[in-house]
C-alpha cells in the first residue's frame, strides 16, 4: 500500500519540521517559500485541478495562491492552524472565486443563448480541503496508527481482520484507531475548510 | 445524564458494530453524542477519501516560475505612479550588500534557486530556438539563427485577470520578441516598456495591438540592459500622451 505522505517525500521516523517552516515563512525567509511550495505545492493544484474545469485556470491558481500568501505572510498566524491550512485556504477562495466568476460568464451567455442550465461542476472545494488536511494528518500519525486506520478507511476492514492480517493484538488495534481518529478530528477542527458539526467550545479556528 | 463512551462513538462511526438499544436511544435524545458520532462519520468519510492523495504529481515547472516572476515584479515595484520612495545610503548600498543586515526591498537578488529556475527557461527557450532553426526552410537563408540573451516570464500586474500572461526574450540582433496571451481588451492599445527598476526611467519599445500574439520589437541602441530590466506591458488611451498610462498589464524582470 502506497503511504508516502501527501505533502512530503518523508521517510522513516523522522518528525515534522513545519513548524520551523512556518516561521521562516511568515518571517520572509525566501528559502522557505521553495520549501513551503515544495511540500504543498502539489495539494494546492490538487486542490484546483479537482475543482476547476480549466486546467491552465488550476495552475493560476496555484501560482496567485502562492503570490498571494507569500505577498501577505505577515497575516498569517502559525499559532492558530498550519501552513498548508492557510495555504489550502487562501486556494480555496481564489478557486470559488474562478467558480462564481465562470458562473457568471455562464448565466449571461445562457441569457443570451437561452440554453438549458450548465451541467454542474465538480467536487465541493471544501471537501477537497478537508481530505487534504485528513491525508496530512494521516501522514504524520506514528506509523502503526496510521496503518491501523488505512486498512480501516481503504481496505473496509474490521477491528477483528486489522488484528488478523497485522497480527496485532485486538485491543491494540483499538486504541491505536480511536487515538488516530481522534488526532484527525482536531486538525480538521484547526485547519478543515466545511463547515459541520463541532462540538461546543472549540473555535475551529481557520 | 450518562454519555456514550468515546471509543463507541469512534466504533460505531467506523461501522464496526450496530448501535445497541439502549445507544440508539441515548443517541436520539443526546445532541451532544449525535454531534460527536456525525462528526467522526465525516471523519472517517474523509479518511476513506484519501486514498488517492498519497501520489499527487508536482506542479509544472513553469508555476513555480510564475511565482517567482511575479513575485520579483510586485516586491521590487511599487507603482509607475508612484514616486520613488527615498531610500538612505543609496550609493552605499550599491556595491556593498553582502554586509546589509536589512535588505533593500528593490534591486535585491534573489537566493539562487530562483535564478536557476529561470536560467533554465532561458536554456529551454534556446532549445526551442534551435529546434526552428533545424525544422525551418533552409538552404536560401543562410542567415544564422538568432540567440536568446535574456529572457522574462510576463506576469499579470496588479489587477490584470491572472490568466495574461506572457514571455519577453532578448534576441541577439537587437531585437525583442514578445509573446503575449490573454491580455484583457483595452479601449486603446497595448505599449511595451523597458524600464530600470532602481530609477522608474524607461523606454517605450513599441506597440501591440492585439492581447494575445506574437510581435518582434527592435530594442533601441541606447538602452543599457544590465540596468533596464524590467518589462511592462501597458494599457495606452489614443490620447495624444506618450508618457506611461501607469496601467500596467504584465510585468517581468529580464535574466540570463
Amino acid at each position: 500500500m502506497a503511504s508516502r505522505p501527501v505533502t512530503a517525500a518523508r521517510q522513516g521516523p523522522e518528525p515534522p519540521v513545519e513548524d520551523d517552516l512556518a516561521t521562516r515563512f511568515r518571517d520572509g525567509d525566501e528559502a522557505a517559500l521553495r520549501e513551503a511550495y515544495d511540500r504543498y505545492g502539489r495539494a494546492v493544484l490538487h486542490l484546483a485541478t479537482t475543482t476547476l474545469v480549466n486546467r491552465s485556470d488550476a495552475e493560476d491558481v496555484t501560482q496567485a495562491t502562492f503570490v498571494a500568501a507569500w505577498l501577505g505572510r505577515e497575516t498569517f498566524d502559525p499559532a492558530k492552524g498550519s501552513l498548508i491550512g492557510w495555504l489550502l485556504g487562501i486556494g480555496r477562495r481564489k478557486v470559488v472565486d474562478r467558480i462564481r466568476a465562470a458562473a457568471r460568464e455562464t448565466r449571461v451567455v445562457e441569457t443570451v443563448k437561452q440554453l438549458p442550465e450548465p451541467v454542474d461542476t465538480g467536487p465541493d472545494p471544501d471537501t477537497v480541503v478537508d481530505r487534504l488536511v485528513v491525508a496530512d494528518e494521516l501522514a504524520r500519525l506514528p506509523d502503526e496508527q496510521r496503518r491501523m486506520l488505512e486498512l480501516a478507511f481503504y481496505d473496509d476492514l474490521t477491528h477483528q481482520q486489522i488484528s488478523a492480517v497485522t497480527g496485532v493484538p485486538l485491543g491494540t488495534v483499538k486504541s491505536h484507531i480511536r487515538r488516530g481518529m481522534q488526532s484527525l478530528k482536531r486538525r480538521w477542527e484547526v485547519d478543515g475548510a466545511a463547515p459541520g458539526p463541532r462540538p461546543a467550545g472549540l473555535s475551529g479556528a481557520r | 445524564m450518562q454519555h456514550l463512551d468515546h471509543d463507541r462513538l469512534v466504533f460505531l462511526a467506523l461501522g464496526e458494530s450496530e448501535a445497541a438499544d439502549g445507544e440508539s436511544t441515548h443517541l436520539v435524545a443526546c445532541g451532544h453524542c449525535r454531534g460527536e458520532l456525525e462528526t467522526l462519520r465525516h471523519i472517517a468519510g474523509l479518511g476513506a477519501g484519501t486514498q488517492g492523495l498519497t501520489e499527487l504529481p508536482d506542479p509544472p515547472e513553469h508555476v513555480w516560475q510564475g511565482i517567482v516572476a511575479e513575485i520579483q515584479a510586485a516586491e521590487e515595484l511599487p507603482t509607475l505612479n508612484g514616486r520613488r520612495p527615498p531610500r538612505t545610503g543609496d550609493p552605499a548600498d550599491v556595491g556593498d550588500r553582502s554586509t546589509t543586515v536589512v535588505r533593500p526591498r528593490r534591486g535585491r537578488r534573489w537566493p539562487r534557486w530562483a535564478s536557476t529556475a529561470v536560467t533554465a527557461t532561458a536554456a529551454a527557450v534556446i532549445g526551442v530556438a534551435g529546434t526552428v532553426a533545424v525544422l525551418g526552410p533552409g538552404g536560401d537563408d543562410p542567415a544564422p539563427q538568432p540567440t536568446v540573451l535574456a529572457s522574462a516570464p510576463l506576469a499579470a500586474f496588479g489587477a490584470t485577470p491572472k490568466d495574461a500572461s506572457g514571455d519577453a526574450r532578448v534576441l541577439g540582433d537587437n531585437q525583442l520578441h514578445l509573446h503575449v496571451a490573454n491580455l484583457p481588451s483595452v479601449p486603446g492599445y497595448y505599449e511595451v516598456w523597458l524600464i530600470d527598476p532602481k530609477t522608474m526611467e524607461m523606454f517605450s519599445v513599441g506597440t501591440l495591438s492585439n492581447g494575445s500574439g506574437d510581435a518582434l520589437l527592435p530594442i533601441p541602441r541606447n538602452v543599457d540592459l544590465s540596468t533596464f530590466t524590467v518589462v511592462d506591458i501597458s494599457a495606452e488611451q489614443y490620447d495624444n500622451n506618450t508618457r506611461h498610462s501607469g496601467d500596467s498589464l504584465l510585468r517581468g524582470t529580464l535574466t540570463g
